[in-house]
């Protein structure tokens, strides 16, 4: 018969923690870094996922990135200004690529035109149309043309989709690029690993040596993981953890608002061509009760367009305009004709709870003002399918801006661009695009300001989207974790900028 | 030698079969592959993009053509390309493969020393304390979801009392120590309903057994108890207990994706759930290829070993 002596069951007690210790080792100059996902693919200028954005803003730097401010800096560029109406200027620094070689004008270009040609897949392609030419005068200059003035170019260079390359390393995973670490290897589905890049651009940065990124995807296995030590940091904290997390003395939580839950209606068909029943579902909503069905209350109210309170373009006048007010949507409702309510489907998916809850309080809402909605929950990729096809009357929208100036909205309410999963179908705004296209072209601050005034107070009244609530974006770690910057609104998923700046206390 | 080929036979027409039904049901299901690689972060990408990547991938091809070009890709072994990073599928199985069959293993080594003795046990002491006992816990065992076995294991072991990491995966070439300590929660909560089920059947099929008549005319001959047991009672009980074996374990080939994802082990069941997600054509087909051909040929060996054990098996 097996059996333990007592001295065995002690020295197996001893030998279990140490075992998981021996799981849990990490040398201090190691940042150990929970991912949502592994990067489906590293292509430097495809929008493939918050996790990959996290990653290639280790690998790679573009001619611009945003500071912990939201402010644009200089990146491979050291300074950088407007030559006349239609032209932008670009000095290069000292930067090298990560196989040595300098970062010269000739890799600029040959990086934004990957990005602007025809077969490309990159994200930025259809806000690049906009570049006449690209001239590289000497090594170190960059000169940008565009077809018309543009006030927003620095903000599109700003973001991880615009990295700068070394020509034809595309057989290289990610491409060569000049960021603050190196991929020094990588397990597909399992981890990342990265080493500090000693030639890096910026003096005394990166502060850690290493950054080890293993992929939890789900949500509690990567709360749990922190809990336990086995990583110093997560993304993507699921708000029902939050709290714990927060009361937790061995842990940080940095929350901030960052994406957008709202509705995008059908327009060429259905009940919702009518503007007045758009409004009246906007009418209709106690978006509380999204913020606490779906964020356990980790979420802000949201009743106007998302532009945050901190933006010099915020307008308190018009950021109540879709206030909840049942009597309005009912009236609204009567001079549309119908004022008994309508039946109708709103599409959502059953495959994230926070898509979920929110058709589900959007539903019990609209029921009370006699709008009875039909849910069509299929999966993730079906509803993208269904989106981009406008097979849907009014659907549930998570987004983020492209960043914290309302030209950042473009995608989500210009009605005039081609019909697609992020804004509404076939629901023409004239009068957004054209309030959007002069916007772009202003350089003057107070003008500008005017502009998306009146563009705030025409989305009010046509509804190219009907937003709900921001949702809390949280990043968690240890309490000796510093120098990390959840950065708020549109800019939040460019948060893997600050991992440069991460230290242990 | 005729049931041999037989059986091969209908086991590789069984493989045609669920390529072919796997090739229409994941094109069935809406949702378009470049479309979902090139949406992420919720903005479409522009239809030219979209019809760019879908020629680069061969969807533009009518169905007819893809499914010839698939089935011929198949039959020299080929399982073909990742649609999210172009990487071969079969790399990528061969390397999920294993951490699933080293987590199927281990289960059913844990299940095995677990519910075969213990079930014995309870079908001699049958209506003792023990086999009440026993048998309660085989039902609770049986009752609660694998995926509440695996958060309450982490809360306990992981959280609580600090005794093992929460989930991942390392390879044993570069950790062993740590490729065991990671493998130790995951194994144990697939063994706990295994070695339920495994209690019962042996439980079941012993008594079973003792009843029969051969047995008796043992025990009327003064044949050794032990010697009935271990060589009449349980050598013919073992049966249908490794049928139930082989088919749980042939089930977790593509079933411990809750597992999977609460231990963050980089399984293959984890893989197929995102290309499913992800309507990645090729890897979603190679994975299910690689399951059912494993599944058709635990079977196969399954029979095989009943003829092998069993003349009769043989003679049809």
């Amino acid at each position: 018969m097996f059996s333990l002596s007592r001295r065995e069951w002690l020295i197996g007690a001893a030998v279990l923690p140490t075992l998981a210790q021996t799981a849990r080792a990490a040398a201090p100059d190691t940042l150990r870094f929970g991912l949502s996902s592994y990067p489906p693919s590293l292509q430097p200028w495809a929008n493939t996922g918050t996790a990959a954005l996290t990653v290639k803003t280790l690998l790679h730097r573009g001619l611009l990135m945003f500071d912990t401010s939201g402010q644009v800096a200089g990146a491979l560029a050291t300074k950088w200004a407007r030559d006349g109406n239609t032209g932008w200027h670009f000095t290069l620094g000292d930067a090298v690529f990560h196989n040595g070689a300098p970062v010269t004008s000739a890799d600029v270009k040959w990086s934004l035109e990957q990005i602007m040609a025809p077969t490309s897949t990159a994200y930025l392609r259809g806000q690049f149309e906009v570049i006449a030419s690209i001239e590289t005068p000497d090594a170190k200059t960059v000169r940008i043309v565009t077809k018309q003035p543009i006030v927003t170019l620095p903000l599109m260079l700003a973001t991880p989709f615009a990295p700068i390359i070394a020509r034809d390393s595309l057989n290289a995973v990610g491409g060569i690029g000049a960021g603050p670490y190196t991929l020094t290897s990588h397990e597909q589905g399992v981890s990342l690993s990265f080493a500090a890049f000693p030639k890096f651009y910026q003096p005394g940065h990166p502060k850690l040596k290493h950054i080890h990124m293993p992929v939890y995807a789900d949500e509690n296995a990567r709360v749990a993981a922190l809990q336990s030590g086995d990583v110093d940091m997560i993304e993507y904290v699921p708000w029902q953890s939050m709290t714990s997390i927060e009361k937790n003395p061995k842990l940080h939580l940095s929350a901030v608002d960052g994406p957008y839950m709202a509705l995008a209606f059908n327009g060429g068909t259905g009940p919702f061509k009518d503007e007045r029943l758009r409004q009246a579902v906007a009418h209709a909503i106690r978006r509380q009760d999204i913020v606490a069905a779906a964020f356990y209350g980790r979420g802000t109210v949201l009743e106007g367009l998302p532009i945050t309170k901190t933006s010099p373009f915020y307008d308190p006048k018009y950021a109540h305009g879709w206030n909840y007010d049942p009597k309005l949507a009912k009236k609204l409702m009567a001079e549309a004709g119908v004022p008994n309510g309508f039946n109708c489907t709103l599409l959502s998916t059953a495959q994230y709870g926070m898509h979920l809850a929110t058709a589900q309080v959007v539903q019990q809402h609209l029921g009370e003002i006699g709008i009875k909605v039909k849910l069509d929950l299929p999966d993730w990729a079906t509803r993208v399918a269904m989106g981009n096809r406008g097979q849907y009357e009014f659907c549930v929208q998570g987004q983020t801006a492209d960043n914290n100036d309302p030209d950042g909205l473009s995608a989500y309410i210009d009605g005039t661009l081609p019909p697609d999963n992020s804004r509404s179908y076939h629901l023409p705004t004239p009068e957004i695009h054209k309030l959007l296209v002069e916007g772009r072209a202003e350089f003057d601050p107070a003008k500008r300001r005017a502009i998306y005034d009146e563009l705030q107070r025409v989305a009010i009244k046509v509804v190219p989207l009907a937003s709900l609530c921001w949702r809390e974006q949280g990043y968690a770690m240890k309490k000796n974790v510093r120098g990390f910057t959840n950065m708020p609104g549109g800019l939040n998923f460019y948060s893997g900028y600050s991992l440069e700046n991460v230290y242990f206390a | 030698m005729l049931y041999v080929l037989k059986r091969i036979g209908v086991s590789l027409l069984l493989v045609w079969v669920v390529a072919t039904i796997v090739f229409l049901a994941i094109r069935l299901v809406p949702g378009n592959p470049a479309e979902i690689l090139l949406s992420q972060g919720g903005v479409a990408p522009p239809p030219g993009a979209v019809a760019q990547l879908r020629a680069q991938l061969g969807l533009n091809q009518p169905l007819g053509v893809q499914y010839v070009e698939d089935m011929r890709r198949l039959l020299m072994g080929n399982l073909g390309t990742s649609m999210q990073d172009q990487s071969p599928v079969a790399d990528e199985i061969l390397r999920r493969l294993p951490r699933t069959l080293e987590l199927i293993v281990a289960a059913a080594i844990l299940s095995v020393l677990v519910g075969l003795p213990s079930g014995l046990l309870a079908a001699i002491w049958r209506g003792g304390m023990f086999d009440r006992v026993a048998s309660w816990l085989a039902a609770v065992a049986l009752a609660v979801p694998v995926f509440v076995v695996g958060t309450l294991m982490i809360e306990i072991f992981a959280l609580g009392l600090h005794w093992a990491p929460a989930g991942g995966y390392v390879s044993f070439a570069r950790h062993p120590l740590r490729h065991l300590a990671l493998l130790a929660m995951p194994a144990t909560t697939i063994a706990v309903g295994l070695a339920a089920i495994l209690f019962r059947m042996t439980r079941a099929s012993v008594l079973d057994v003792s009843m029969r008549d051969y047995i008796r005319t043992a025990r009327a001959k003064g044949v050794a108890p032990r010697r009935i047991l271990a060589r009449h009672v349980l050598r013919n009980a073992l049966m249908p207990i490794v049928t139930v074996l082989a088919l749980n374990l042939g089930s977790l080939l593509g079933g411990t994706v809750l597992v999977e994802y609460v231990f963050n082990w980089p399984g293959l069941s984890g893989l197929l759930v995102s290309a499913v997600n992800a309507r990645d054509y090729p890897e979603v087909q190679g994975v299910v290829l690689v399951i059912s051909v494993l599944f058709v040929a635990l079977n196969l060996a399954v029979d095989l070993l009943y003829a092998v054990l069993d003349p009769r098996v043989r003679q049809g």
